[in-house]
């Protein structure tokens, strides 16, 4: 049993922000970087996985530079066996991302592969089910529970409103874990002293061909008027409203 | 950060009198146990609220003559050049700030019980203290009048001479000013009794006496009490404080608005358990309406906004903050930066005031545990050293209120890792519950304050939902190890008044309980009839029976003391629950300690005549005998694993804080964490460095010799 779980270092904001110069980024001084939170509940769902099947091993995945290790240490002091990073030193699409991964991943030749739901920096949601096409593999999205079988996997799709999908799948597949699926372990100081010292597989990108967009200003939205307090019934509420809108949309 | 606009005219300056203000904050008078006798601690204290950002910080009560002598109670003293060169410092450090440094001048009448200078204090009437036992007073004739009026004058020349810039004619808390003005203490018929002109008429002349001696240099203050909730007696806002600020407006640069007599000040330094800031503004605005000069008054303020709208509103000009600035003399500053998170607010729970009230030591709060500790053990309340062995990991085992402090103060402090492991779902131990007892909702801010600053820390990380046992403590990985378990109210009845066990005291059985069982594991209280057992005499035996009488149960609250809760007179709590708990239905009973528990029954017998026995019909019975540690952990790891086999797995520092060690007020287990954090890396953590003593020592040689 291997399951491949792809992670990502993301970068937090603290409580001021600037931006870099070319004003396509936020200066590096005005950020925090952990793991990324679905991503430790993806990495927590192998772990258990691997457990219950009593045999096998997790492999952590990641791309980016020197600092992005951090997050893959974290996934080896939880009991990760193994980890690789590819190394890029700027900041990837999701796309470009998938493709930088999926080499890596094919190689291992895994049972499943895990990725979480979305990243907390740029949150796009895309790079999981990306990867998943690169693969050729099948996939599910926003998961909250696996269950594995002979040749298939029965997995619960979160949907808007409460309501669950139960589908069945073949593995291997891609699926991309949602928060809340498990509770994280935490690591021992021990057990993070530990994966300090173990050896990060470091491979050289390939070809990770264009993005699919690029950012070409961050800026800190310009400040509106002040806000209109609307007072009276729902339905002179309602009308006002509506005025408004039909005011804005002249 | 920058400061929220919203915010800015918190920070404009204000004239009063001849001084300036550079910005809204004021430290309003409050004791610190320091006084002028204690200078180097005093000035230091002082200094950290101006360093902060406070525009003018005033001295604790400050007595003009050995005649107002408040000895069991620390006040400080302008009675000569001593006093002089001792609250000079004082005035120098906040200079140095930039802040304005006030002196509030108290003459205490009969109050003030003289217990060292043995002198015989003057008042308006005869009448024996409502506040202090056994001390009467002279009824003042002219002359007295006159040589009182001029102790002031000595003593505000006194207080220029310093360096004071703000000169206080303090009335309020029933002090003489105020008594001269109050019928309750005035019961004269000459030119300084009956009519309102004729009980203002001391007053008056004292600012007049005042202002011509100091007053080109100094502002002058009036600090008074516009209600002292007692009816015709006592002084009331619109037949008294009113025309008073009127007649008096002209000679004052700044009135200090507050409410209560000292009998029941709780009324002025509002507990939270009872009231919720800004509870004085009413009376305020109703003086600012009246006065053309600045007010300034109190009202627990901690939030900006609170405080904007005061002043917006027209309610005050002048935010002064007592308690606040004790557990954060950083307010001003952190809102000017725009760091709200890191205001550390008050929770009005009188730890501080106690201190005096109990008469001595030093004030302590609950939140800051470096109040105080400024000068003798040299604490920053914003700046940590990074520590020695900052190479070292550590495991904080606990996140009550020691433990979140201690990993709070070692993040700060740069350890490497500090991780805070905790059995429960979330971080705050006793005061995750405490907090819901009634009123004491405020509580709250002890964690919440905390689980910010961790939140922050990137070197502190929370492992909650994780029990660890020896072995999981041993193998853990930390080079440092803290044990902080808390503690637990006793199952078995075990006190302090007999010092041994309740006979048929057991609380796993369904009719008997103890306060957590009852708060955090929500264990059904049986049947009508409650019985409390209090022999701790804080807070908790009294809010257990509020909530139970609340929830219709009929409770009877026992203690072997002469008083329940006893503590809450220290805290200015007592008054108003002695009256919310008479409101319910609660019935007290003092002197009676249980000798026997049966399901229904309890025997108890009365404390000085034990043959004499009560039975009392009970359904159930609440233990609120006296708390144990919660050491099973620590025995383990040191008892059995032992410190040797700690040592081989690389632990060098093994120590328990807080209640874990030996059960205390919320305030020590918050200071034993953070000075187990300060001193990480003394040479034995265990033992608090010695602090330094402001105290006179002999030369053996020169005495022997002279």
């Amino acid at each position: 049993m291997k399951v491949v779980v792809c992670v990502k270092q993301i970068a937090q904001l603290g409580d001021e922000v600037e931006f870099t110069e070319n004003e396509r980024d936020v200066d590096r001084d005005f950020l925090d970087f952990a793991l990324n939170e679905w991503d430790s509940y993806a990495t927590e769902e192998a772990l258990q996985l691997v457990e219950r099947a009593g045999e096998g091993e997790v492999v952590v995945v990641t791309c980016g530079d020197d600092d992005a290790e951090e997050a893959l240490r974290r996934c080896l002091a939880m009991g990760a066996d193994r980890a690789t990073r590819v190394a890029v030193e700027e900041q990837l699409e999701p796309i470009q991302v998938a493709r930088a991964l999926a080499e890596v991943v094919r190689g291992e030749s895994p049972d499943l592969v895990l990725c979480g739901v979305q990243s907390a920096d740029s949150v796009q949601a895309a790079t999981g089910v990306a990867l998943a096409e690169l693969l050729g593999l099948p996939r599910v999205a926003v998961v909250t529970k696996v269950s594995l079988g002979d040749g298939v996997a029965t997995v619960y799709r979160e949907l808007e409103g409460g309501l669950v999908d139960v589908v069945e799948v073949d593995i291997p597949c891609v699926l991309t874990i949602q928060t809340g699926i498990n509770e994280p372990r935490y690591a021992t100081l021990r057990a993070i002293k530990q994966a300090e010292q173990k050896t990060i597989d470091v491979r050289e990108r390939g070809d990770l061909g264009e993005p699919a967009s690029r950012v070409r200003r961050m800026f800190v939205p310009p400040k509106g008027g002040g806000a209109e307090m609307l007072d009276g019934s729902p339905v002179e509420v309602a009308q006002r409203i509506k005025e408004i809108v039909e005011e804005r949309l002249k | 950060m920058a400061r929220d606009p919203k915010h800015d005219v918190l920070f404009e300056p204000i004239q009063i009198g001849p001084k300036t203000m550079k910005n809204r904050f004021y430290q309003i008078p409050h004791c610190n146990g320091f006084g002028s006798e204690k200078p180097m601690n005093q000035a230091y204290f002082r200094a950290m609220k101006a360093e902060g950002g406070y525009a003018a910080v005033c001295t604790e009560y400050c007595s003009i003559h050995p005649e107002s002598d408040d000895t069991h109670r620390v006040s400080a003293r302008l009675w000569d050049d001593g006093d002089i060169k001792n609250l000079g410092l004082m005035c120098d450090m906040l200079h140095e700030h930039g802040a304005l440094a006030a002196a509030e001048l108290w003459y205490g009448g009969p109050h003030a019980p003289c217990m060292e200078t043995r002198s015989v204090p003057r008042a308006p009437s005869q009448i024996p203290s409502d506040f202090e036992h056994l001390t009467y007073p002279k009824e003042m004739d002219k002359d007295d009048i006159r040589e009182v009026q001029g102790f002031y004058v000595a003593a505000a020349k006194r207080a220029r001479e310093a360096g004071f810039d703000i000169v206080y004619v303090y009335g309020s808390h029933s002090y003489l000013p105020q008594q001269f003005l109050t019928p309750y203490y005035n019961k004269r018929t000459d030119e300084y009794g009956g009519s309102f002109e004729n009980r203002a008429r001391f007053w008056r002349e004292t600012i007049e006496q005042v202002r011509e001696a100091v007053g080109d240099d100094c502002a002058i203050c009036v600090r008074m009490s516009t209600d002292m909730f007692m009816g015709e007696a006592g002084t009331q806002l619109e037949r008294d404080c009113v025309p008073f600020v009127q007649l008096c407006d002209e000679i004052v640069d700044v009135w200090d608005i507050n409410v209560s007599g000292i009998s029941e000040w709780g009324e002025d330094a509002t507990p939270s358990r009872f009231y919720e800031s800004g509870r004085l503004l009413p009376w305020q605005a109703r003086i600012k309406e009246v006065s053309s000069k600045p007010v300034l008054g109190v009202g627990r303020f901690t939030n900006p906004d609170v405080m904007v709208e005061a002043i917006n509103s027209g309610k005050l000009d002048i935010i002064a903050t007592c308690r606040p600035s004790i557990s954060d003399p950083f307010l001003p500053k952190k809102i000017d930066e725009g760091r709200l998170d890191d205001i550390r607010e008050c929770i009005g729970c009188n730890i501080c005031i106690s201190r005096w009230e109990i008469g001595g030591p030093p004030l302590i709060c609950t939140q800051n545990a470096t109040a105080g500790e400024e000068y003798r053990r040299g604490w920053h309340p914003e700046r940590f050293e990074p520590a020695e062995n900052a190479d070292n990991d550590v495991l904080v085992v606990g996140s009550g209120p020691a433990g979140m402090e201690c990993a709070m103060i070692l993040g700060k402090r740069g350890m490497r890792r500090v991780h805070l492991v905790e059995a429960q779902d979330d971080m705050g131990g006793i005061m995750r519950w405490i907090p819901e007892l009634p009123g004491l909702g405020e509580w709250a801010r002890v964690v919440n304050y905390r689980k910010i600053q961790i939140d922050k820390l990137r070197n502190v990380e929370f492992i909650p939902n994780t029990e660890l046992d020896a072995q999981g403590v041993k193998e853990y990985g930390a080079e440092i190890v803290v044990i902080a378990t808390g503690g637990y109210w006793a199952t078995d009845g075990l006190n302090g008044a007999t010092h041994d066990t309740i006979p048929g005291a057991d609380a796993s059985q369904a009719w008997q309980l103890t306060p957590e069982q009852i708060m955090r594991d929500g264990k059904p209280v049986p049947g009508e009839r409650v019985l409390i057992v209090d022999n701790d005499g804080y807070f908790m035996g009294v809010s257990l029976a509020e909530k139970l009488a609340s929830e219709g149960k009929k409770v009877t609250l026992m203690t072997h003391l002469g008083h329940i809760a006893p503590y809450m007179h220290f805290t200015l709590e007592a008054p108003n629950q002695h009256r919310k708990l008479h409101q319910l239905g609660v019935e007290i009973v003092t002197y009676q300690m249980p000798t026997q528990l049966e399901e229904g029954k309890v025997t108890s017998a009365h404390v000085y005549d034990e043959e004499h026995l009560t039975e009392w019909d009970a359904d159930a019975v609440v233990l609120v005998t006296q708390r144990r540690s919660n050491e099973a952990l620590y025995r383990e790891l040191k008892d059995s694993v032992g410190i040797d086999a700690l040592r081989e797995e690389g632990i060098t520092g093994f120590y328990r804080i807080g209640d874990c060690e030996a059960p205390r007020l919320v305030a020590d287990c918050v200071f034993s964490g953070h000075r187990l954090a300060r001193e990480i890396d003394s040479e034995n953590p265990e033992v608090p460095l010695p602090f330094k003593r402001e105290r006179a020592v002999v030369e053996r040689e020169a005495v022997l010799t002279a």
